[in-house]
């Protein structure tokens, strides 16, 4: 699109430049050619000029000789030379100006030739005069066939007249026809040059329209963009939040169940009875420190085995009236055990009786084990009493 | 301005934990691992709310806090700790001298609560 916008207004320009540039062409050749119709114009009326002044000079010249044929005033001789030599001289400037034109120029060679005639005829008429007198000179003079060669020369000088005139109003219409196409040439340049321009400026105009519009629904966007992001950053941080709580109550709980530990372990370690966890299968799972102590054994010795390997609970005969259980009955159906009497097996051989107590241990609902607290001080104090 | 909090625990690892997730729900902490660094800071900036654990290396939480309730009476005492009591047992002692008991198994979410609640606060929404 702005690409487009660009070429069309360089090619409008360039549009209106070759149309100013063919218009100052035009008026320029045009200014030339009147310059030359105006110089032409000029010279045309020099030859119509020269060509009057030979017939005025011819018709002076004329009246000063039958002045000086009548009168023999010397006067009248000095103003028919003078006049014969100014008609000659614009018979070369007339032979001058026309040198290059044809036509006239074949007009101004008869006068020429009429003119050599009339001035050898009046050569003729003063040489009758001074030699034979001033009646043989009238008789000449009256019998003057000069006068057919003024009224030719008239006639030629007319003509050549009548032809540059003619010469004259066509230059004159061509003149004019020149003078309209400039006219007519600039008007339209100029009017070419308006519509483009206001052409370029509707296009310009709308193109900032254009662009106005691409602008605010790009500042819309980004709008919109940026309260997503806001909205999304606000997400992220709350998320970031809500993690790092859980974080901490993670290490929460694990440091209050690690302090839990700690505490219990403790509590266990410090009593003075065995206590033994022991398995669905009877073996030792767990033991405290007081069972390692009495029996000498190393726990590696004991967790892991068969509780009969310390533990000696002797099976109750059949019949027995008190009804109670075997251990691994007991253990297996969950049940309680109180005050069973059994003995104590040590590394070192020996076997102290003890009695104990049994309890179930679940996890859930499922009995996985139990719990035996086994009590020698209290048996030896009893066996003592 | 924010509300004091002072945690006393002996286990630096708690205090610690109790210090950024109070710090995050708006309070200034301090912690102090003794009672003796407790007293301090009680003296020297009195907190509006005592955390306080039963096993301390100098004394315990139930001692410290009949001591903590003579010089200031009216600042609430959380008692957090691992040892289980039983319910008459803890009963008595909030009439006493301390105002709640949590165990330490509690969520943090629920100690946060406790804390609002003894300030008097609306919690912050999450």
């Amino acid at each position: 699109m702005k690409n487009n916008i660009v070429k069309v207004v360089s090619v409008a320009f360039g549009v209106m430049l070759l149309i100013l540039g063919s218009v100052a062409v035009v008026a320029v050749t045009n200014i030339r050619r009147s310059i030359a119709t105006s110089d032409w114009v000029n010279h045309t009326h020099a030859v119509m000029l020269e060509t009057d002044a030979i017939v005025s000079s011819l018709h002076a010249g004329e009246a000063s000789l039958r002045s000086y044929l009548l009168t023999a005033d010397k006067r009248d001789q000095v103003a028919y030379r003078g006049s014969f030599t100014e008609m000659v001289e614009h018979l070369e400037v007339a032979k001058a100006l026309t040198r290059q034109e044809p036509v006239p120029r074949s007009g101004i060679l008869r006068i020429e030739e009429l003119v050599g005639k009339r001035i050898e005829l009046a050569r003729d008429l003063v040489r009758t005069f001074e030699l034979q007198g001033e009646d043989a000179a009238r008789k000449k003079l009256q019998a003057d066939a000069g006068s057919t060669l003024h009224g030719e020369i008239q006639l030629v000088a007319q003509k050549l007249a009548g032809e540059q005139q003619e010469l004259l109003r066509q230059r004159d219409k061509a003149s004019y026809l020149q003078a309209q196409a400039t006219r007519w040439t600039v008007w339209s340049g100029l009017g070419l040059n308006v519509l483009l321009l206001f052409f370029l400026g509707w296009l310009i105009s709308d193109d900032i329209a254009a662009r106005r519009k691409a602008a605010a629904a790009l500042e819309e966007a980004n709008a919109i963009l940026e309260q997503k992001v806001l909205e999304r950053t606000a997400e992220l941080v709350k998320a970031n939040e809500n993690l790092k709580k859980e974080n901490l109550e993670r290490q929460w709980s694990e440091e209050a169940l690690e302090h839990q530990l700690y505490y219990s372990d403790l509590i266990i370690n410090m009593i003075d009875d065995h206590i033994f966890v022991i398995s669905k299968a009877i073996n030792i799972s767990r033991v405290n420190p007081a069972v390692v102590h009495t029996t000498g054994y190393d726990l590696a010795e004991i967790v892991g085995h068969p509780m009969s390997r310390i533990l000696d609970i002797p099976e109750l005969p059949a019949g027995d009236t008190t009804a109670q259980l075997r251990f691994d009955q007991a253990v297996k159906e969950g049940r309680e055990i109180q005050g069973r009497r059994g003995r104590l097996l040590c590394k070192n051989g020996a076997a102290i009786p003890m009695y104990f107590n049994m309890v179930p241990l679940r996890d859930q609902n499922a009995v996985v084990g139990c719990v035996m607290t086994v009590h020698v001080r209290q048996k030896e104090q009893a066996d003592a009493g | 301005m924010k509300k004091h909090i002072l945690s006393i625990d002996d286990e630096a690892r708690i205090c610690k934990l109790i210090d950024t997730v109070l710090t995050m729900e708006g309070y200034r902490v301090s912690t102090a691992a003794t009672a003796e660094a407790a007293r301090r800071i009680v003296q020297s900036d009195p907190p509006a709310l005592i955390i306080l654990d039963q096993q301390l290396e100098d004394t315990d939480g139930l001692t410290l806090a009949a001591e903590i309730r003579r010089t200031l009476p009216d600042v609430p005492v959380l008692l957090l700790t691992g040892m289980v009591f039983d319910t008459e047992v803890i009963e008595e002692i909030i009439g006493k001298n301390v105002s709640s008991y949590l165990p330490k198994t509690s969520k943090m979410g629920a100690i946060c609560s406790e804390v609002h609640r003894l300030l008097g606060d609306t919690p912050p929404k999450t």
